[in-house]
């Protein structure tokens, strides 16, 4: 048992046989969590974000694989990884991509394997120096994936990586990197998933996605965690000339659900799609922010964000366009839809622009509120019963996000999982 | 008895009065005309038969086969066999057609997702589609399209028909079907109604205009005016209404002009 402490980075280093210069990353990002304080309310970011009730002395620096992790609900992959607690997760790949130089490997092992690519990559979009939490997955990850595909290769089959948690008590912090060469395609999924626990974690789930000119990555997280997490993730994905980043944030479970989801687009051509669905029952609490970052001209991202919440479930959405100067011929969107279940659910919607440039195309939007009493007056009109009618519009208001979920058997799972959470 | 019968229905809408004491009867196998200038009640008369929340009846009744439906929801309603076509259809953003038109079909026939010898399928579906599109010259591609998003004025009418023609209610209330429709949509609607027409159907059109009338004949014709029916008579009072307009009853400059809008 090991509390946070500079140590736990150097037992997590060696319980995944780490190289060096990886164990001297984990340091420096330690020393970085002891000197920077719990983000506080007066922060922009945290305003509305409480982290009353998160005691980080109650967490074990790691947790040891538990009960065996369900099988993916995802058939015919590419690859797959498995990873259960902070144990390092096992690899299985078609031994074709192999050949073609994919290399589809639990991070430490691409660490050790492959440093100079890993080296390169690993903590440069998702920055540990960010505020205290994201400190503490850059010192304390667990493990994680590490997807390459070589430049011109394009795979049909998505990868899916499942990172399972069943103890508590603990950090589970799985962190993804992934470089797409130039001109390749594919996707890959992130399942994250833990029953509900007694006592609480602390979970992550971030991703640094590197596109290479011209290429084309699928990304979907699949957020699942029990509701004893508190979950902080950073998602972000920087790409190159005429690359096209397809991200699909899910957010199902979690006590407490804090992402960051962003792109920032580095050549023209570039487009990033950035969508998300949420659903909230309970107590549970969702934030995001959101950027969506224009560093070069002509280029284009589209963001849609749209969550249902019930019971006192809460969310908080803050997203950010910036247009950098001389990143003329830009195009962004960005909307923002929550659907309010019930009287005391409550959403918190706050768009935001920054052009530093005119000739942009910019548009934003948010809205707030129940279901549309018209939407059912009409579908009762046709004899359908109340409770059908509310859940076919609230299926249907998520319709948008869902069509966009590159992987077929991912969108059936979020679909049942959404109907579970309808289920009036 | 009628088959169709309102007694003095009295509605209000935001605490005003609207409909101020309205009795019809229409028998099953009749078509009824309901023409009244604007704001003489005529969308409140369509939305407060079948149910929507924000009117609030004040007095009267209403029986359809001799059941009284102001004490039942929508959705009640329906399933007795009213059926309202929407003035202006209601666009539900992520619903299919083929899943709302199936889902209302499996509502009528009473499936709750246990008894699945109660839902319809897919054979029957299609069959049961296939005349009416055609009549209606609605393409396949319209059914994985989401409910009226994106329809053209006269695809959201068209639509609203062939839900009538997969329902088959016994009373239809055709709320100013003709709106909006290009000449022709008109053509195809008329045709698909004409078609539905007589048998068990008891038919209530709701229009401030004469050119549907030209192409579904409606054996009786009501005026609506503030809220009451001032005249009731046979077609010829639409012939009429096409000369005078509603002059006779409100202040309305070239009124007779609008009632006989240009086909």
């Amino acid at each position: 048992m090991t509390a946070l402490v500079l140590s736990a980075a150097d037992e997590l280093a060696g319980l995944h046989d780490e190289p060096a210069w990886l164990r001297a990353k984990r340091r420096q990002a330690f020393a970085v969590y002891e000197r920077l304080p719990l983000p506080q309310r007066t922060e922009e970011e945290w305003r509305r974000t409480s982290l009353k009730g998160l005691d980080l002395d109650a967490f074990q620096a790691f947790e040891a694989a538990g009960a065996s992790a369900p099988a993916t609900p995802i058939a015919d992959t590419a690859g797959v990884l498995r990873q259960s607690g902070s144990e390092p997760g096992k690899v299985e790949i078609d031994p074709e991509l192999s050949r073609a130089g994919v290399l589809f490997v639990p991070l430490s092992q691409a660490a050790r394997e492959y440093p100079e690519l890993v080296q390169k990559h690993l903590f440069q979009e998702v920055r540990p120096d960010r505020d205290k939490l994201a400190a503490l997955h850059a010192a304390l990850f667990s493990g994680g994936t590490f997807l390459y595909v070589p430049d011109g290769v394009s795979i049909a089959k998505p990868f899916v990586s499942q990172f399972w948690s069943s103890t508590g008590g603990a950090l589970v912090l799985p962190h993804t990197l992934i470089i797409a060469g130039r001109g390749s395609s594919f996707n890959h999924v992130d399942e994250f998933l833990s029953p509900d626990l007694e006592r609480p974690s602390l979970t992550s789930g971030s991703a640094e996605i590197f596109a290479g000119e011209a290429s084309n990555v699928g990304y979907v997280a699949l957020q699942r965690w029990g509701n004893h997490a508190w979950q902080f993730a950073d998602e972000r994905a920087r790409l190159e000339k005429d690359s096209t980043v397809r991200m699909v944030h899910a957010g199902l479970g979690a006590r407490f659900s804090k992402n960051r989801v962003e792109a920032s687009l580095n050549g023209p051509g570039a487009r990033a799609e950035l969508k998300a669905l949420y659903f909230g029952t309970g107590q549970q609490f969702f934030d995001f922010h959101t950027l969506q970052q224009h560093v070069v001209g002509h280029s284009t991202s589209d963001l849609l964000f749209k969550g249902a919440l019930r019971e006192q479930a809460q969310s908080v959405y803050a997203g950010l366009i910036r247009i950098e100067v001389g990143a003329s011929g830009s195009d962004a969107y960005q909307a923002n839809r929550n659907l309010l279940l019930s009287n005391q659910a409550k959403a918190n919607s706050i768009p935001m622009l920054e052009i530093m440039n005119n000739d942009v195309r910019c548009t934003h939007g948010a809205t707030v509120g129940p279901v549309d009493p018209e939407h059912l007056f009409y579908l009762e009109s046709r004899g359908i019963p109340p409770m059908v009618a509310q859940r076919m519009v609230v299926h249907g208001f998520f319709g948008q996000v869902l069509e966009r979920i590159p992987v077929q058997q991912a969108r059936e799972l979020v679909e049942q999982e959404l109907e579970d959470r309808i289920g009036f | 008895m009628a088959d169709f019968e309102i007694k003095d229905l009295r509605v209000g809408v935001e605490g005003r009065e609207i409909l101020k004491g309205v009795s019809l009867q229409v028998n099953r196998g009749e078509v009824h005309a309901v023409m009244g200038p604007n704001g003489s009640g005529k969308s409140t008369l369509s939305n407060a038969l079948m149910g929507h929340p924000s009117y609030q009846v004040l007095g009267g009744e209403v029986l359809l086969n001799g059941q009284s439906l102001l004490e039942l929801q929508p959705d009640q309603r329906a399933r007795l066999g009213l059926y309202l076509a929407f003035q202006y259809p209601i666009v539900v953003p992520g619903v299919t057609m083929a899943n709302f038109l199936r889902t209302a079909l499996n509502a009528q026939r009473g499936y709750d997702g246990k008894d699945k010898a109660k839902a319809i399928g897919p054979k029957e579906f299609r069959e049961l589609l296939a005349e009416p599109m055609n009549t209606l010259r609605i393409d396949k591609s319209f059914l994985s399209r989401y409910v009226n998003e994106g329809f053209s004025g006269g695809e959201k009418k068209r639509a609203e028909i062939l839900q009538m023609a997969v329902l088959r209610p016994t009373m239809a209330l055709l709320d100013e079907t003709d709106s909006g429709l290009d000449i022709d949509s008109i053509k195809y609607v008329s045709e698909s109604i004409n078609s539905m027409r007589g048998g068990e159907l008891g038919i209530l059109i709701i229009t401030h205009y004469t050119r549907i009338l030209k192409f579904i004949q409606p054996d009786y014709v009501h005026v609506l005016v503030n809220g009451q029916v001032v005249r009731s008579g046979g077609s010829e009072v639409a012939d009429q209404l096409e000369n005078t307009g509603y002059s006779e009853w409100v202040d309305e400059p070239a009124a007779a002009a609008a009632v006989a809008e240009e086909v």
